[in-house]
Formats: structure tokens, sequence, C-alpha cells
């Protein structure tokens, strides 16, 4: 009887575990900076690729199908508030807005100049090279705000998407309110960008630009693997990292084939990026516990899958008495930084948020009953809807800094395992204690600000 | 012809009903999609009746047109776009092509038995009036997902509604949403489109 089969070994300098925006970003600097060999390790699927999405574009718009249609691992349904089950090449960043603000030099500060959080051993300043050459890979748009607001060494590598003649006249009524807006930095071309088209306005850049317009990862992984220097494995769940016998280091993770009955694979590799996305990563570094590191890889310090953070917003959309024509780039926004770039409070109260404002259609949309609640049919329909149109509404969002709590974490979920018995991550959101005590105080504040803004509106 | 079909398909609707196995439910749904897409004269006098005038007949028969290639489209167990926060997976419900035909029936058995006409020789008003009758109870306020619509006359004017070209003739204005655009024009106003309505 001939010995069984050992797992099929795949070698290379760097093994890349995940293909989201992260993952592609280390493989393009790579590429670009050494010769070494690179193979990235995959869950999901590849994508459709640019042609085929003007008809899946088409599909979702007349009958709300997923562009992305089979983007999840069957068998995934986890506890918590997942952001989204979408895992294929080029990960979430298929669907993004491809909205890319940056943090502010305060961010990596918040204990020292507001005694909350903690600060970070790294500073604005040195990251701010990194953003550059990011935003330069992907290509991002923008506008330079003003210059205490928006630091930069460089400037943006387009120009900035322009303001449609909604937004133009919402900055005029924010500007009224006292708050200077300028257009949001996003990685869609507003001019065409290394082989890729100009953004055309087809607005679904979530969940799929129809033109290649938005930057997504696919299009760094296409012409890395067309040229040989990035070998891709989809379909390849990565089960386990497994230490160096002899050091701490990883030495090989251990994989599943999803589409050859779980064919194992190994890949051996000299340095390892663990680029799953804020669940994947730290539930592989959790499942790869061994004895000689029990809480999982690179966790000593016990950290990993915890200070788990949201983006937490209130929103609110406000009537205005202008004219607006929704429809002309919704996903396109305002943003300001006037309250993200802010000095400490003199009362010691901790509130930090970025402001943006699109266009909007609420409360202009047709509808079937008027007022009195009388069926509508034929042209009172379309009457009634011209009547409602004549003001506008923006829709007025800010996200606001909440310091997560030690135990805001994910962690392995004992109830609840993979086709392959692998625990599923858990995921649990909870606030620090002094983000939880001002919860009520920051909302009641930005509802008070965006209210100024709204009486400001009204006066004209 | 037209008979014929209807009396197949109202068979199989039926039947469908009565002893609900998948090959005979798959058969009624091809029936009333294959009826609304090739046939449906309710169909097209339900168009004339709800959608506003500004349209034109043309413009009617253009979106009752879409409609038709709408149902013809629609695929059953497609998955629906993921939400937000959520591990929840949806897929696309049965075609409501056969509820809609069963809809399409009353409305001319509602005509016949209240005028002793088709639906299509009535006037408009007594059209809407039919429609109103039957909409009557029904939870409606803004409109409605299409697929999601209780009535067939309520998913034609969502599907309309919903549309770009819809925008277009509320605000008067080419502003072509969910067309691919020049960026350069979006900073002005957009231009006026010839009064309609």
């Amino acid at each position: 009887m001939p010995p069984a089969a050992g797992p099929r070994v795949i070698e290379s300098d760097v093994c890349i575990i995940g293909s989201g925006i992260s993952a592609a970003m280390v493989a393009d600097r790579l590429a670009r900076t050494t010769g070494a060999s690179v193979v990235v390790a995959e869950a999901g699927d590849d994508v459709p690729s640019l042609h085929h999405r003007p008809a899946l574009r088409d599909r979702f718009l007349r009958y709300g199908e997923s562009p992305w249609p089979a983007d999840h691992l069957e068998g995934y349904e986890i506890e918590g508030p997942l952001q989204s089950r979408s895992m294929q090449v080029g990960g979430l960043a298929m669907h993004w807005g491809g909205v890319t603000p940056r943090f502010s030099p305060e961010d990596f500060r918040l204990r020292s100049l507001y005694g909350v959080g903690s600060d970070w051993p790294v500073s604005y300043d040195e990251l701010e090279p990194w953003y550059q050459e990011a935003e330069e890979v992907m290509g991002v748009a923008g506008e330079q705000g003003p210059i205490d607001m928006d630091p930069r060494q460089k400037p943006f590598p387009m120009p900035p998407l322009p303001l449609t003649y909604n937004l133009a006249q919402l900055k005029e009524w924010a500007s009224g309110a006292g708050i200077a807006m300028w257009s949001q930095p996003s990685a869609k071309n507003s001019l065409p960008y290394r082989g890729r088209a100009a953004c055309c306005r087809n607005d679904t850049c979530t969940p799929i630009c129809p033109v290649g317009a938005k930057y997504s990862p696919d299009f760094t992984w296409t012409p890395l693997r067309r040229s040989g220097r990035v070998t891709m494995h989809p379909r390849v769940l990565v089960r386990r990292l497994v230490l160096d016998r002899r050091s701490m280091r990883v030495s090989h993770a251990e994989a599943v084939r999803r589409d050859r009955n779980s064919t194992p694979l190994e890949f051996h590799a000299r340095l390892f990026v663990v680029a799953g996305g804020y669940v994947w990563s730290s539930h592989l570094l959790l499942l790869s516990a061994s004895s000689r590191a029990p809480t999982g890889i690179a966790n000593r310090s016990g950290l990993v899958g915890r200070y788990l953070a949201g983006h937490r917003n209130v929103q609110a959309f406000v009537a205005l008495p202008r004219r607006l024509y929704p429809g002309m780039n919704g996903q396109h926004s305002l943003v300001t930084k006037q309250f993200m770039r802010t000095a400490p409070r003199a009362d010691g109260r901790y509130l930090r948020h970025d402001l943006r404002v699109w266009e909007s259609s609420v409360g202009r949309t047709p509808r079937l009953r008027n007022d009195a609640g009388e069926l509508m049919l034929g042209d009172e329909i379309l009457h009634d809807w011209r009547a409602r149109t004549l003001g506008g509404t923006a829709r007025v969002r800010a996200y606001y800094d909440v310091i997560p709590d030690r135990d805001s974490a994910l962690t392995l979920d004992g109830r609840r395992r993979n086709h392959h018995g692998d625990p599923l991550p858990a995921l649990a959101f909870r606030d620090a204690s002094e983000s939880a005590a001002l919860r009520e105080w920051s909302e009641g504040q930005i509802r008070g600000l965006i209210e100024g803004m709204a009486r400001s509106g009204r006066v004209r | 012809m037209t008979r014929l079909l209807h009396s197949r398909r109202a068979f199989l609707g039926r039947l469908a009903a009565a002893w609900p196995a998948m090959a005979i439910v798959r058969l009624a749904h091809a029936s009333a999609v294959e009826e609304l897409r090739t046939d449906s004269r309710t169909l097209a006098a339900l168009g004339e009746s709800v959608l506003p005038s500004a349209l034109g007949s043309t413009g009617v028969d253009a979106v009752v047109g879409d409609f038709r290639r709408w149902m013809s489209g629609y695929r059953e167990e497609a998955e629906i776009l993921h939400g937000y926060g959520t591990s929840k997976l949806e897929y696309a419900g049965p075609t409501p092509a056969t509820r809609w035909m069963a809809q399409l029936d009353a409305l001319e058995r509602r005509a016949r038995a209240r005028h002793r006409s088709a639906f299509g020789e009535l006037s408009i008003d007594q059209r809407r009036a039919l429609v109103r009758e039957v909409l009557i109870g029904e939870k409606l306020d803004g409109m409605p997902a299409v697929v999601r619509a209780p009535h067939v006359a309520v998913a034609l004017l969502s599907h309309f509604y919903g549309s770009s070209a819809a925008t277009d003739l509320c605000y008067k204005a080419d502003i072509g949403r969910d067309q691919c655009r020049p960026l350069g024009t979006s900073t002005r106003k957009p231009l006026p489109i010839a009064a309609r309505g």
C-alpha cells in the first residue's frame, strides 16, 4: 500500500494571507522594490472581470441582485455585527465606497491631548509618506482643504472630483453656518489614471463601479498576476499558522483548497503577511494557538482581537429652501475636519467628528398617498411629487470618535464552527467607559450642531 | 390564441395552488411570465390608467414594455446584495408574475361584472375607480420595491417611478441619474428638458 500523500507544499519568499486592499498595497510595494517571490492565499473566489461589470450593475439596479454573487463562504453566519459577509479576491474593497479620509494628527495623540484612549507609537508625520504612497497606488482625487485642517506634504495624485451643482449649493449653505467644507477625497478617477477610466457619475460606487474609475484591489492584482510577480491562490482557506520548531517565527501556513474536496496545502515562506481584514486576521491569529503560543500567534500581549472599533455616526436629513437635483453624483460628498482637528474643550469632555454632507432625495421621492391619506393615481402622483421637490434635502452625517473598551473584542465562538471544525469568530462591540459616559451628550451636541445648520439654511 | 394561453395559464395557476409540486409551480410561473411578456391587454390598459399622461401613449407603451422585460428577466433565487453590518444572506423569491397575472384576471372579472365590458374598453376614470377598489385596505405610502408591491398596479408604478426617466420628468431636467455622464458637466444645473405635462 503506497504511503498517503502529504499536503502539497507551495514555497515563496513572501506569503500574503488575504487579498483585500492592504494585501494589494503590500504586494504592489514588494513587486516594485524587491525581487521577492510572492504568493497570495485567498479564501474567496476570483471576481468577474471589468467587462462583465456593466451587466452586473444593471442587474443590481433593476433587481437588487448582488453584483458579486457567491462572494462569501457557506457556513459563516457569525455572531455579532459583521461589517460584510464578503470574501473574495479584492476583499471588501471590491464594493467599498472609495472614500479615503486620512487620520488627523490628533488621532495619534489622544491621551496626551485629550486624556482619553492611548497615544500611538507613531506620529502622523511618520505615517504621512505611506498615506501618500497608498493614495498614489489607488489614485486618489482630492481637494486640498484649509492647511490648518488638512495637512499634506504633497498634492493629491489627481485633482478633486468636481463639486456637483448640488454640492456647490450645500457648500454655500454650510459656509453660511460657519462650516468650511470641501470635496471628499476619494479613490475615484477625476482623470484617466494608470490605464483606468475617469469617473462618469454612474453613482453605484457602492456596490460596483462599471467603468473601473473607482479603485479596487483587482486593478493591482491583475497586472501583478499577469506578469508573474504574484501567484494568487483563490479558494484557498488558511486554517492555521504554524511556528518554526526552533523559533517563534511562523514557518508555514496550513490551508485547504475549497474546490478540491478540502485538499490540504502548506504555504512555506520566509515572511508571512496576515492581511485578512479586521475580522479574519485576528481570527486566524487566535486559531493558530498552540502549546508554545497558547493565546495565539503574535499575541503575547493578549491584545489580538481586542479594542474592536466601529465608526458610529449621527445622521440627519435637513430640508432646505433650495432646489436640488438628486442623482447628479449622489455618492460624492463634502467633508470638513473642523470638528476633528479641535482643541481640548475647557470642560474636559471629549468630542471629535468628521462631518460630511451629501445631496439626498429623502422626503422628496414619489408616493402613493397624499397628505390626506388618499390614494393617488395617474397625474396626481407626478403633480404631488413635483410640489414636494421645489426644495432640497441635505444628508448630514457626523462620524464621531468612540474609544473602544479592551473587551470590545473578537473572540473564538465555541458554539459555531465552519465545515472544517474551526471555531468561527464572535464580535462584541463595547465602548470604553469614557466614551460610554459621553455618548448621550456627544450625540446631543452633534444634533445641536445640525439643528443650527438647519436654522441657518432657512434664512436666505 | 390569447384566450387559449389564458386558459392554460389559469389552469396551471389553479393546479399549482391546489397541488404545489415544484414542477407545476414552475410551469405556472413560466406561463404567467410568458403571457405578461407577450400579450396582456389588461396590463397595457392598466398602464394607461395609472401612469402620468405626460408620458403620452408612446411613453406609456415604453414603460409597460420595460416592465414586461423586467418580468422576463427576473431570476428566482438570485443572490440579493447583502447588507452592511450583517452576515445574513438573502435570495430572490418566486417570480411575482403569477400573482400579478391573477390580479390582472381579477381586474378583468371586476370590469365585466361591474360594466359588462373588458377592462381596456372602460374609460380611464372607470379603470382608476376599479384600481382604487382593489387597493382599499393596502398599506401604501411610498413606492415599495417592485418585487414587494402588493398589486400589479403598484408594481407598475414603482417600476416607472423608480427610474431615471421618472426623475427627469419630475424635475423637467436632464439629470440622467444612473447614466454614464461626464464629470465636468456636473458643476452646472441640469439642463431643462422640453416642458412635458
